[in-house]
């Protein structure tokens, strides 16, 4: 009887903790941006709402990992921010729901096309365009000139100070494969990347650790999206930002509502407030630079200017599709992945 | 007899109250939420069993409905050898149709295809199950023991019955059930379907296998990688290890007390924190990079990632454990074999080379396969310091959360990196059989250890004093890099990184915890906390019941137990994930997840040092308490636990500050809810923050202390009264436990 | 004080136990009376101390039954069996002070703290240690910890009380004291007691009735007298006492009895069971002295002598091997090598059946 009495002390003790707590007013959030961003809405949010936001912070690849391995029964009701690819590749995989939010109109085109492509399972929310961040202090000790083009970068000088993320684990690092293969063609990015695999010290994990190496002097040079090279600039670092001459592809980074998620009601509150033009002025507080889909908000005058890159027409549609992806990352893990440093 | 019919009416009445009562399925906003009861009993979503049968309609609840009617039934009749008999078969039957049921119909319908076709396609299918259906399962185990002991099985002792019972259901459910999902993991498509092609594909893909290195075309595979840098792990930390052990016992080396001291820290350390200190001092613009360049003019270059940096990483973290298996086999060396030597005129040089070296040639084996374990489980070094290639915890990590993810890929790295540590595993208790020589009897064993030959002294020193001049340097530069603004480039003393992370305020609300860390710090804490007791309980319970009693299984249950330290803990959070996150069981994203894999992942040693303080207790108390008249339940509470103190608080404390420290299985676990400190200054390590991660990991180091500190005073005061038993410190026992995790 | 105690009797029926492919107790089958104490004396591994765990409840028979007081224990775990036991290491609770210890049986059957308290005052009463309850065991001599130990059974009254080699881990002279007084206990309460032990004195001394084992088997039972004066095998005659066991043939003499012959000497017996034939002569040492050689003695040469005080020992050579003799005329002491007569008494001599 004791014994009895005892397992199901257990057992309730256990179904106290077992249980997933949705309070009323909870809402889960997959947060792919840097911690300090994330960070920033969580506080934003439940300042001006009276809900619980749970987030938790995933790079964009584990994002759509963890929406994939919990398809069946979502724990996460809304992903946001993180590059588009993954995004549309969760539309795709009839992973996230389709929702229309009013603001829609006020979106610049190229946030309004990711919502189209995608048939509104997805829509951007910022926009940041591929380049390098350099380490100046490093460049002047040896006495080597800034990259301005993607063809500088694998000349010998800059042997051993070169990183970028693999693009196996980074979207960001997936974006420029693709960029690099829709500006020469894919046969001409591969020998383009094998000659660059000489330069490249380490393929990191994370897209943005490679300009954040840079800055901590760790590397000379970091391929990653601008505004991260822009943010390392403004916390004081030695780092000086480069869009490259050839062009250059871009992110849209987007923001989802999970299918099934458990708190629809909180996620679509989310959604529309994230996508307003007072909440998109606030991320240059959290140090990030990235153009704002809201045509409204107010830009930082930090942020690289969309204008006065040479954009590509980066074919979303396309590199997005998981069999061209598949594809290109088999080749890249053959050719380059194997030989790596 | 009427106690006998007592217990069997409590499981009946559990049974019964689980099947008619409690909600059958999991609850979406929990059981304490109060909530359900508004459409209780007659809603799918929160009726308990036997509404459902009708309801859904759950017609796979059948047979385990007829498992507890059955029981019903036997309740009245007459007891005895032949009813018990029956019980038995109830209850297992029972928990065996709960079991198929559950596996067999998922959210929607048949979770195996054949079944669709033996009895036609399901209507509907089942969420998780929730408090009824554990409640039932329990009470079907529990009529199990019973039914055992009724037919006078274990001397007719139920609560070991029903303990045996239990530990093994657990360990089934939380050990071999997720190795199960693992294995059938590696076969199945991301839609569930069977996909064997993948798996061939998967295991000769040449990334993991390829010799490239050797033959001078590319980089090797990650196996080799990994193998390689287990063997050399092990090796140095078995040499550097066994020096510390004889400059600890047979050299006057003056610091003694600090080298016992700097053994425990590793202990306390999280994973990724040596790693991070040591790109402080040698990455390409550490500390000590940078004084050579100035110095020299030689740029250091980025050498720390990789290989070289990991292996260096995990010499600092692993020697003291191959330490503490060393100390103990050094000293168990009886003086006297020495001293025979020499009456034999064999000087030290001598002595040391014929006698007390062969003496420990088994422990160094051990010391040494426990050094290629941990090397190759070992994940937070590697994710910090892994460079381009990683090694395969890592590997199994990316091939999971990376953007190629796959779930099929990580669970053959997983079978390859499981096949091995558990070779490993199996050769080291292979190679320990019967191969003790541990020569102290206890009795009447004079002599003093003699002092090392002085070739060998300078040898043993110049191991370990750089060691110790290493590891005192890297843990300054924790402390300092907490509390300078970026360390190399702007060093001003600042506490900004404390107060980013532990910052206070008061409001008009009151206290405000707005540092960025608390959540995660309170979250750490509260699942340390839960699962410390349930650690130590679960592990001196089947401690208990490995030493203190002879039953059908019994080995292969002590190997069950033993065998979860050999599985990496990458393996165990990715077999958890495959595992708990569809119906029958389903706890991803809960705090009950994390506390389940510490309680089974700590649980080892908690056994192993239950096993070897209860081997030191005579028999005879318990079987006097039993022939007293005390059942084993307060047998096991009265003279067995008071006796154990010593071992209870080591494995508390261990298994506090594994739960604080461990980054591996729990990184795959946390979510946005329950996000652990570990996983957490991961994200910051991710994304360059160095200075709010190293405070963070500083101030998880103080409060390990703190508590350690704490226990150990609590338990001074404890230590029996006037006796002359000597309780071990409750400091170094957890680091003991953790050199007897591998049988020695 | 007297403890009132309600004696029961046991009986085992046909019990066997295995350890996996060993047996250790072949097929055993034993009644003991009411308000009795047996020993169960053996050598080392014969299955005495696995009979007496098995009564306890602390193993469990792989077939037969046992019974206490009547009623069939078999299937009952220890601590719902009517029996307590003194352990040979006492087993007593190092982490409890004496009349905790002592109370723990009573405290375990449900009596309240106080009650538990002043019945164990009386159990430590009993036995001489009032006034000991507060010390820890091991602030205790070896002795005195024994007969906490018998205190801590004893009040529990028992239906049987249990004893395995309580008496092994005092010395010497402290175990003749206590066994006298354990014997005195059983005695003046009139408990039923199964007592294991692997030396004979000590058997001969407690028990109402001895059982001898051997290999798993009972070898004999019976009273200390019956085992010494009339063994039933060449094993008891020589594990009870000591005695050198020899061939003889059984004739019967002039006079119409029987006598067992030995060389050219004729020893009356008196075994009523006798039969004539070949049979075995167990001789206690001390039933042979040594004289001249004469006719009715057997011949023998001395091997070896050991004076030890109040009598000496020898090994003398004979026609019928080595026997082991002492002899209390230690006035003259036999040099080695001399030819010597070996006479008997009529004493401490034994026919073994064949």
């Amino acid at each position: 009887m004791r014994m009895v009495f005892l397992a199901t002390t257990f057992l309730f003790g256990a179904a106290a903790f077992a249980a997933p707590a949705h309070a009323a007013g909870s809402l889960n959030l997959v947060c792919a941006a840097d911690v300090k961003w994330c960070e920033l809405m969580v506080r934003l949010f439940e300042k001006d709402h009276d809900i619980k936001l749970n987030m938790v912070r995933m790079s964009s690849g584990e994002a759509y990992a963890r929406l994939r391995a919990e398809a069946r029964n979502p724990k996460t009701d809304i992903w946001w921010a993180g590059t588009g690819d993954p995004h549309l590749q969760a539309a795709e995989d009839k992973l996230t729901l389709e929702y229309k939010s009013p603001l829609l109109s006020e979106l610049q085109p190229w946030a309004q096309k990711q919502a189209e492509v995608s048939g509104f399972r997805t829509v951007g929310i910022y926009s940041g365009a591929l380049g390098w961040g350099y380490n100046t202090d490093i460049l002047q000790k040896k006495g080597l000139a800034a990259p301005a083009c993607w063809k500088d970068l694998t000349s010998d000088k800059y042997k051993g100070e070169i990183q970028i993320a693999n693009p196996n684990s980074s979207g960001t690092a997936y974006t420029a494969l693709a960029t690099l293969v829709q500006i020469m063609g894919e046969d001409q990015a591969f020998d383009y990347l094998k000659a660059l695999n000489t330069n490249v010290t380490q393929y990191t994990k994370s897209g943005s650790a490679p300009v954040k190496a840079a800055a901590r002097g760790e590397t000379g040079i970091g391929i990653v999206f601008m505004h991260d090279a822009v943010a390392m600039t403004v916390q004081g670092f030695p780092v000086k930002t480069v869009a490259p001459c050839e062009g250059t592809g871009f992110e849209v980074g987007s923001m989802s509502i999970v299918k099934g998620a458990k708190n629809l009601e909180n996620a679509k509150v989310f959604y529309d407030w994230a996508l307003s033009a007072e909440v998109q002025s606030h991320a240059k507080e959290a140090d990030s630079f990235q153009l704002p889909s809201n045509t409204k908000a107010e830009v930082p005058p930090d942020a690289p200017k969309l204008s006065e890159i040479k954009l590509i027409d980066y074919d979303f549609a396309k590199y997005g599709n998981s069999d061209t992806r598949k594809e290109l990352l088999g080749r890249w893990d053959r050719e380059i992945g194997a030989q790596a440093n | 007899m009427d106690r006998h019919v007592r217990r069997l009416d409590g499981a009946l009445l559990l049974g019964l109250a689980a099947f008619v009562i409690l909600p059958w399925y999991g609850l979406e906003s929990g059981i304490w939420n109060g909530s359900w009861f508004a459409s209780y009993p007659f809603d799918p979503s929160v009726a308990p069993g036997a509404a459902q049968l009708f309801l859904r309609p759950g017609f796979w609840l059948l047979p385990a409905a007829l498992a507890l009617l059955s029981v019903l039934v036997l309740r009245f009749t007459p007891s005895g050898e032949k009813r018990g008999t029956r019980l038995a078969f109830a209850g297992g039957f029972g928990i065996a149709a709960l079991v198929t049921e559950g596996l067999a119909v998922g959210y929607q319908g048949w979770n195996w295809s054949g079944w669709e076709r033996l009895f036609g396609a399901l209507g509907d299918g089942q969420p998780p199950f929730g408090l009824g259906a554990y409640t039932l399962a329990l009470a079907f185990l529990l009529t199990l023991a019973f039914g055992l002991a009724e037919k006078g099985r274990l001397r007719g002792d139920a609560f070991v019955l029903g303990a045996i019972t239990i530990v093994v259901a657990l360990v089934s459910a939380f050990v071999l059930y997720p190795l199960l999902s693992l294995f059938i993991g590696a076969f199945q498509a991301i839609d569930g379907t069977f996909d064997a092609s993948s798996f061939t594909a998967n295991l000769l893909d040449p990334s993991i296998w390829s010799l490239g290195c050797a033959t001078g075309s590319g980089a090797c595979g990650i196996a080799w990688r990994t193998v390689f840098l287990a063997l050399v792990t092990g090796l140095g930390t078995t040499v550097l290890g066994l020096s510390f052990a004889l400059v600890a016992t047979r050299t006057r080396f003056p610091f003694k007390r600090l080298l016992r001291l700097l053994t425990i820290l590793p202990i306390i350390t999280p994973p990724f924190v040596i790693g991070l200190a040591l790109i402080l001092l040698f990455g390409r613009s550490g500390v000590v990079t940078q004084w050579l360049a100035v110095v020299t003019g030689f740029d250091g270059g980025r050498w720390l990632y990789g290989l070289p940096g990991i292996w260096i990483a995990q010499m600092l973290s692993f020697t003291p454990i191959a330490f503490m298996v060393l100390i103990g086999v050094v000293e168990g060396i009886s003086p006297s074999m020495e001293e025979a030597a020499q009456t034999m005129r064999a000087n030290r040089w001598r002595t040391f080379w014929t006698v007390s070296f062969p003496l420990m040639r088994p422990g160094l084996a051990n010391a040494f396969l426990v050094g290629f374990i941990e090397s190759m489980a070992d994940f937070g070094n590697p994710l910090v310091l892994g460079g381009s290639h990683g090694v395969l915890s890592t590997e199994i990590f990316f091939a999971v959360v990376g953007a190629q993810n796959d779930p099929a890929r990580a669970a053959v790295l997983a079978l390859v990196l499981l096949a091995f540590t558990l070779s490993a595993f199996f050769a080291q208790r292979l190679w320990l059989k019967g191969k003790s020589y541990t020569t102290v009897t206890g009795k009447g064993d004079a002599g003093r250890p003699i002092d090392l030959d002085p070739k060998l002294r300078l040898a043993a020193y110049g191991m370990v004093v750089p060691w110790i001049v290493f590891t005192v340097t890297v843990y300054a530069m924790i402390l300092v890099g907490s509390v300078v603004r970026t360390l190399g480039l702007d060093n001003t003393l600042t506490l900004d990184h404390y107060a980013k992370a532990f910052s206070v305020s008061y409001g008009e609300n009151g206290i405000q915890w707005t540092g960025v860390a608390w959540n995660s710090f309170w979250t750490t804490m509260e699942i340390a906390l839960a699962s410390a007791p349930l650690t130590a309980a679960l592990g001196l319970l089947s401690a208990y019941l490995l030493v203190r009693q002879r039953f059908a299984g019994r080995e292969a249950l002590e190997f069950l137990l033993m065998l979860s330290f050999a599985i990496p803990g990458t393996v165990i959070g990715v077999s958890y994930v495959l595992a708990f996150n569809l119906p029958p069981v389903e706890m991803t994203g809960t705090a009950l997840i994390l506390v389940i894999c510490f309680v089974f992942r700590n649980m080892p040693v908690g056994v192993r040092g239950g096993i070897a303080a209860m081997s030191q207790l005579d028999k005879s108390l318990d079987e006097a308490s039993l022939t007293l008249g005390a059942n084993s339940f307060t047998t096991l509470r009265r003279v067995v636990l008071p006796l154990l103190k010593p071992a209870i608080t080591s494995a508390l404390v261990y298994s506090f500050v594994r739960s604080i420290t461990s980054i591996s299985a729990v990184i795959f676990l946390v979510s946005a809810e329950y996000n652990m400190a570990t996983s957490y200054i991961v994200g910051l390590t991710e994304n360059g923050e160095y200075g709010v991660a190293i405070a963070y990991s500083a101030t998880l180091i103080m409060v390990m202390v703190a508590v350690i500190a704490l226990f150990q005073l609590v338990v001074g005061k404890r230590t029996l009264r006037r006796e002359a038993q000597t309780a071990a410190p409750a400091t170094l026992a957890p680091a003991s436990a953790l050199a007897q995790e591998t049988p020695a | 004080m007297t403890v009132p105690l309600k004696p029961g009797s046991v009986r085992f029926e046909n019990v066997q136990k295995r350890f996996g492919a060993v047996t250790a107790i072949h097929d055993l089958s034993l009644e003991i009376e009411p308000g009795t104490l047996v020993t169960l004396l053996g050598p080392s591994g014969c299955g005495k101390t696995t009979t007496l765990r098995m009564l306890a409840g602390l193993e469990q028979p792989s077939a037969g039954r046992i019974l206490i007081g009547g009623r069939d224990v078999t299937a009952l775990p220890a601590n719902e069996r009517d029996v307590s036991m003194v352990f040979q290491s006492y087993a007593l609770f190092p982490h409890m002070s004496i009349a905790d210890n002592v109370a723990y049986g009573l405290r375990s059957g449900g009596l309240s703290r106080r009650a538990a308290h002043e019945r164990a005052e009386e159990g430590l009463a009993l036995v001489g240690l009032n006034g000991f309850g507060e010390r820890l065991p091991s602030e205790l001599s070896g002795g005195q910890q024994q007969r906490v130990a018998v205190a801590r059974a004893l009040v529990l009254e028992p239906q049987v009380l249990l004893l395995d080699e309580p008496l092994s881990n005092l010395d010497t002279r402290l175990r003749r004291h206590v066994r006298t007084e354990i014997r005195e206990l059983q005695q003046r309460l009139g408990f039923t007691a199964v007592y294991v032990t692997h030396d004979q004195d000590e058997a001969l001394a407690v028990s109402d009735r001895i059982v001898v084992m051997k290999d798993g088997i009972m070898a004999q039972a019976g009273s200390p007298r019956e085992l010494y004066e009339q063994p039933a095998s060449a094993f008891i005659a020589d594990f009870i006492g000591e005695a050198n066991v020899v061939p003889c043939d059984v004739v019967r003499t002039s006079d119409g009895r029987l006598g067992a012959r030995l060389g050219g000497m004729v020893h009356a017996i008196r075994a009523d069971s006798a039969r004539e034939g070949a049979a075995k002569l167990a001789i206690r040492p001390n039933a042979m002295f040594l004289g001249d050689r004469r006719p009715g003695f057997l011949d023998g040469r001395v091997l070896s002598a050991a004076y030890l005080g109040d009598h000496i020992e020898y090994e003398v050579e004979t026609a019928f091997g080595r026997l082991f003799i002492t002899d209390p005329a230690v006035e003259t002491v036999r040099p080695i090598a001399s030819e010597v007569g070996v006479g008997l008494h009529d004493r401490g001599v034994a026919l073994i059946p064949a």
